[in-house]
């Protein structure tokens, strides 16, 4: 069961890496999640148990094991995300600087 | 004096050298362009000293952006017909652009020649830089369909609908592979031509570390998935 889940886990975030655009709808969603994750969390928190519960369900052994599983998921959906945005504001700001620079030259050369 | 003639050199710490390089260009070709890709040396006061424009950029960025912005600013000026592509560590040849550059007025039909070392001389080239050259060469060939002796040689010669195309967006050292990958999207007519690239200890110590063939590699491929 917690292989079919994380392998869907992550054929989503593969999918959604490629498609990665960001639209307000994407962001939207990454807010609603949040939303979304904190009760979850305080649940968790007051009563361990559930996720232990939950884990048995899901076939693995402890709560601490499928929380493990979780956190590695969003960590490196988390990675990736980073990495694309760098790498945006990177092309971003070589298209600025490569401007000042002509700019400057122009000015310079008087052309 | 060829005055319709666009010398595009990015530089990049190269103060030891570029004077030297630079001047020899400017012995036959009037019109040189330097990018100066944020050196820490004394690179710009070099290229100062000369006949040559300089254009300074306000971080280092790599060499693909250094390039754009100097055809960026070569295109501004109207009577450029053919830009030449030329390394800043005196690794080419005077005379292998000019033989390029009378190939490619001779035939209207080609856009863009390429220089290429395995067709030519590769003098004191290390065995380690060889192999992997050919490698990418190999790489390249197979993932874009051009068909091309050596795919990373900074010697090139274009027309205005190239260098108006090309619009370069791998600012590092991925942009020799994307130059290529124009040539494909744009179907641009190009011919290979044999060049001599000479390596001095200067120009070997300078050069990109064979260990960068695998960023480079590991980049192209990502931004193919990505589409970025």
């Amino acid at each position: 069961m917690i292989q079919f889940i994380l392998i869907v886990a992550l054929a989503f975030l593969a999918i959604s890496l490629v498609k990665s655009r960001n639209t307000s709808k994407t962001k939207a969603y990454k807010k609603l999640l949040l939303l979304l994750f904190i009760p979850c969390a305080i649940i968790v928190v007051l009563f361990p148990d559930i996720a232990t519960r939950a884990a048995n369900i899901l076939g693995v052994g402890r709560g601490a094991d499928l929380l493990l599983y979780g956190v590695t998921v969003v960590l490196i959906f988390v990675l990736f995300n980073t990495y694309i945005k760098d790498i945006e504001n990177q092309n971003r700001t070589v298209v600025l600087a490569r401007k000042i620079a002509i700019i400057e030259a122009r000015e310079k050369y008087k052309i | 004096m060829k005055s319709n003639i666009a010398f595009i050199i990015p530089v990049y710490n190269e103060a030891q050298v570029i004077g030297n390089v630079v001047n020899r260009v400017l012995k036959k070709y009037e019109y040189v362009v330097c990018v100066n890709d944020g050196s820490t040396d004394s690179s710009a006061d070099e290229i100062e000293k000369t006949k040559a424009y300089l254009v300074n950029h306000p971080i280092n960025m790599g060499q693909g952006a250094a390039l754009q912005t100097g055809i960026d600013f070569a295109l501004t000026n109207k009577n450029i017909k053919y830009f030449v592509t030329y390394d800043a560590d005196g690794q080419h040849q005077i005379e292998d652009v000019d033989n390029m550059l009378s190939y490619i007025s001779k035939h209207g039909d080609v856009d863009i020649i390429l220089g290429s070392r395995f067709l030519g001389s590769a003098v004191n080239i290390r065995p380690l830089k060889k192999i992997i050259l050919k490698l990418a060469v190999k790489f390249s060939n197979a993932s874009t369909g051009i068909k091309l002796t050596d795919t990373h040689n900074g010697l090139r010669v274009f027309n205005r609908k190239v260098a108006e195309g090309l619009q370069l967006k791998m600012a590092d050292f991925a942009h020799a592979s994307e130059i290529i990958d124009r040539i494909a999207e744009k179907t641009w007519a190009y011919k290979e031509l044999p060049v001599t690239i000479v390596y001095s200890d200067y120009s070997t110590g300078k050069g990109q570390s064979m260990i960068n063939a695998i960023n480079i590699g590991f980049d192209i491929l990502l931004r193919k998935i990505i589409g970025k």
